[in-house]
């Protein structure tokens, strides 16, 4: 019995893991294109990104899920998704592409923002175009600032992608719950967490690391 | 200087591999898009077709499902009407009546397993043809669906801790008792009815949880989910099932005016007819439960 429930929740975590990449993959450059929209001096782009920020940052992950995946069929009377896992993992996968790159994009904007003036100043009188003073200058800064609000928001996605069973997409808190229906079996729901733990574990350790690799110069 | 180098190259590999990534996230969304328009043509060409006789579009459900081969049926693990056997294929009850329907109608059965709460919003999505799992036939159901009429029968009891079941020998001994029930099941509506004090959960297994950890004093479920898991070799030895409060009948779920309603309707009296539905019956030790259509 321990080997069956071992063996599914694997399995789930299998999937969970392809959603936590998948949107990382996604959305750390998704952000920094939000984050350039939402900074642009021309007000007929900046609008519009932070009207989009405003609603996917205020508005629950869950019911963005639902609106993905059934509001095609429900509202243009299309379900292009079809009934199969690819449509619900692919609908699953925008969602929070989109949701996670809204959010990496304010922190990418704070990090942006806060690189004093005054160094782009200097490199303008350096002679300096703006490209090079970006890479140059501001973008390792840049990340140095934004690793642990990144990383927050990395731990966070670990637990987040459990919403993705709302639109019947199959990993490890899924799979455990589905053990307390077929079975009458309520440890497997509880021994997800280890798989949570372990993991978020893993990458703060990893998180760490590259701070630490990042501590040789001073902002 | 080196290290700034080393960094920057890392951090261009990484971007490098975002790249990769993002272009192979929008690869798996056009898979199934690109799939998705050849299945789908056929279907959408049946009612526009069918234009002019607008009041037919509702019609045009069963050849659609004929047209891209597959039946797809919402189904949610449930012994012994939904389970899995050991080689990981959908049996059951319903199962094994789903895949005989599908066949009666030419097409395949597919079972997609699916959050309960949002039956509905399957249905009508049409990520799902049919809502085939035990589904109590309650006002709710019967006003958001063209369900079929009664195939099964089913109660719902109530269950408590085993060393305090002598206590309540009746439901008017059961009043002042904290009652976890099932947010929307028929179980809550047999709780309220009885004018039990009553706690809403999300699953019915939630609402046993609690009786179990005590945060309730007893529950009402259905009386096929009471036998599967309370008593000897479950998670719930402790308890058991004590009061009938109401029965109840399971019917299956199709789209609002679908005109699968009447296949199945159909398929379902034949069935019947030749012995079928009570042959699926006897081997899930439901032959005492099934109706007459």
């Amino acid at each position: 019995m321990f080997q069956t429930v071992l063996l599914s929740l694997t399995e789930g975590f299998g999937k969970t893991l392809e959603i936590f990449a998948l949107t990382l993959l996604g959305a750390l450059p998704l952000g920094l294109i939000i984050a350039f929209g939402s900074m642009n001096r021309f007000k007929i782009i900046s609008w519009p990104v932070k009207l989009i920020i405003w609603v996917i940052r205020g508005t629950p992950l869950m019911l963005q899920l639902i609106i993905i995946y059934y509001g095609p069929g429900l509202i243009l009377g299309n379900n292009w998704w079809g009934s199969g896992a690819s449509g619900r993992f692919t609908a699953a996968m925008i969602a929070f592409i989109f949701n996670y790159a809204c959010y990496f994009s304010e922190i990418y904007r704070g990090g942006i923002e806060g690189v004093p003036k005054g160094q782009r100043e200097a490199g303008q009188v350096l002679g300096m175009t703006n490209t090079q003073i970006f890479f140059r200058v501001t973008l390792l800064q840049v990340v140095k600032r934004i690793i642990p609000p990144i990383g927050n928001e990395v731990i966070t996605l670990v637990k987040d992608t459990s919403l993705a069973r709302i639109i019947s997409v199959y990993e490890i808190i899924w799979n455990g719950q589905a053990f307390i229906k077929s079975q009458g079996l309520i440890w497997p729901l509880f021994f997800t967490g280890l798989y949570y733990l372990l993991f978020s574990g893993a990458l703060t350790l990893l998180l760490g690391w590259v701070e630490k690799k990042l501590d040789y110069f001073k902002v | 200087m080196k290290k700034i180098c080393a960094l920057l190259l890392a951090l261009s590999m990484l971007f490098a591999l975002a790249a990769c990534g993002g272009s192979a996230a929008p690869a798996a969304t056009e898979a199934p898009a690109a799939e998705e328009p050849a299945a789908e043509a056929p279907a959408e060409e049946a009612p526009a077709a069918e234009e002019p006789a607008e009041e037919e579009a509702g019609d045009s459900d069963l050849s659609a499902i004929q047209a891209k081969g597959t039946l797809v049926v919402g189904i949610t693990d449930f012994e012994p009407m939904d389970y899995k056997d050991e080689n990981g294929e959908w049996i059951g009850f319903d199962a094994d009546l789903a895949k005989a329907f599908a066949e009666s109608i030419g097409v395949e059965a597919e079972f997609i397993e699916i959050d309960w709460d949002n039956k509905v919003f399957e249905l009508d999505a049409g990520s799902i043809d049919c809502v085939w799992n035990g589904m109590t036939l309650t006002p709710e159901v019967l006003n958001t669906m063209s369900c079929s009429a009664p195939y099964c029968d089913n109660s719902q009891v109530v269950v408590m801790k085993a060393d305090a079941a002598d206590q309540y020998p009746d439901v008017e001994s059961l009043a002042g008792l904290n009652f976890a029930v099932e947010s929307g099941s028929a179980g809550e509506a047999a709780a309220t009815d009885n004018g039990f004090d009553t706690t809403a959960v999300t699953t019915q297994a939630d609402a046993l949880m609690g009786v179990s950890a005590g945060t309730s004093d007893a529950c009402v479920i259905d009386l096929l989910m009471a036998q599967a898991m309370t008593g000897e070799g479950t998670s719930y030895p402790e308890l058991t099932a004590t009061l009938t409060l109401t029965s109840e009948q399971y019917g299956v779920g199709f789209r609002q005016g679908s005109d699968l309603l009447d296949a199945f309707t159909q398929f379902y009296a034949d069935a019947y007819a030749d012995g079928t539905v009570q042959n699926i019956a006897a081997t899930y030790g439901l032959e005492g439960s099934v109706s007459a259509p």
